[in-house]
């Protein structure tokens, strides 16, 4: 005879990711270093913006860098090229980086001798929001072709993020881009956000980002 | 798409429930999940009817809660519900401030399983 009964679970989905970020962010306690993730959609300028900040922070931090792709190992060969030491994963279809993926990679990068680890997530302004990865900075990339709009379009994005950098300020005479609106879009579900306009091509507006970044790491460092 | 990687996800926890009350079968799965996680209901239950054949949960049925995106006022802190298709027209309805800070929304959460069991068999809730 069958029985019909009801179980609560009353557990977070994705609990298997949130346990192993959890364990990440121990680990980035235990081996002392500052875990910053970097989303965008495709094309933004994720590359190019970690390659500047790499050159900007030579001498100051030792960095390693955690390279998310679906196909191909072009951008971890151009961190190799600066001598930084690159991971890179391959997710072979997976649209996101997960918290077990970055465990995994953590364990190939040498973190005694480091001070950040960069991850550059998949270019997807969906997927990589879903999942947590242990970082102590979580952030995202909007360039300025991308339109003002993606808050709207995107919110989960923009509300799980620390940091938001408008990239490619340099092309503003090119397209409709309204900062105005971009915050006011933002900041209607994320008040606590902090945006950088910038460009890794031209410079501009990086300094002001770096000194900011320089703090919460530094701010880090201050609890080991 | 991406609602395939979460619905896996489902399948593992909810396996290891019903497995370990000792469930003949799984019939309902019920979740609560945040509008802002963008998921669509008919995409969970094909993904689900993907992953579950040969396994307990075969020929279960997935029921989604959707939980509204509310913000708190950066202002005055009243709890409001924000209108995910009009982001850009949102704001606190007591005192007019525009920007808030999302509290609601972005729920991914498996809220319990009806199964089925034999009767002699013990269900230990």
């Amino acid at each position: 005879m069958k029985d019909i009964a009801y179980i609560d679970l009353k557990q977070c989905i994705l609990q298997d990711n949130e346990d192993i970020a959890n364990e990440v962010r121990d680990l980035t306690k235990e081996k002392k270093f500052f875990l910053w993730n970097i989303m965008s959609s495709p094309g933004a300028g994720k590359t190019t913006f970690i390659l500047d900040v790499i050159s900007r922070l030579n001498g100051k931090y030792s960095i390693g860098v955690i390279e998310g792709d679906i196909e191909s190992t072009i951008d971890a060969e151009k961190m190799h090229r600066l001598g930084v030491p690159t991971v890179q994963l391959r997710t072979g279809g997976d649209c996101h980086l997960d918290a077990a993926m970055i465990k995994k990679a953590l364990e190939n990068l040498p973190l005694e001798e480091l001070d950040i680890v960069i991850v550059e997530n998949i270019g997807n302004l969906v997927c990589p929001a879903e999942f947590d990865l242990g970082a102590d900075l979580p952030s995202m990339l909007l360039s300025v072709p991308e339109g003002d709009d993606k808050a709207i379009k995107y919110p989960l994005m923009f509300s799980v993020c620390d940091a938001l950098m408008v990239t490619k300020i340099d092309a503003l005479g090119l397209f409709e881009f309204d900062f105005d609106a971009l915050e006011k879009n933002t900041r209607k579900i994320n008040d606590n956000l902090r945006i950088f306009p910038l460009s890794a091509k031209t410079g501009k507006g990086m300094e002001v980002f770096i000194e900011w970044l320089c703090k919460k790491i530094n701010s880090k460092k201050e609890t080991f | 798409m991406h609602e395939l990687p979460i619905t896996k996800s489902i399948f593992k926890s909810v396996i290891a429930k019903a497995e370990s009350v000792g469930a003949k079968s799984v019939r309902m799965v019920a979740l609560e999940i945040g509008v802002l996680r963008d998921f669509i209901p008919e995409f969970v239950q094909k993904y689900w009817n993907y992953i579950t054949p040969g396994s307990i949960a075969e020929g279960s049925v997935i029921q989604i809660k959707e939980i509204d995106a509310t913000a708190s006022c950066g202002k005055c802190g009243t709890i409001y519900r924000i209108d995910t298709k009009n982001i850009q027209d949102s704001k606190c309805p007591e005192c007019g401030y525009d920007y808030g800070t999302l509290i609601t929304g972005r729920e991914l959460k498996i809220v319990g399983i009806e199964i089925e069991s034999c009767k002699e068999d013990k269900v230990d809730k």
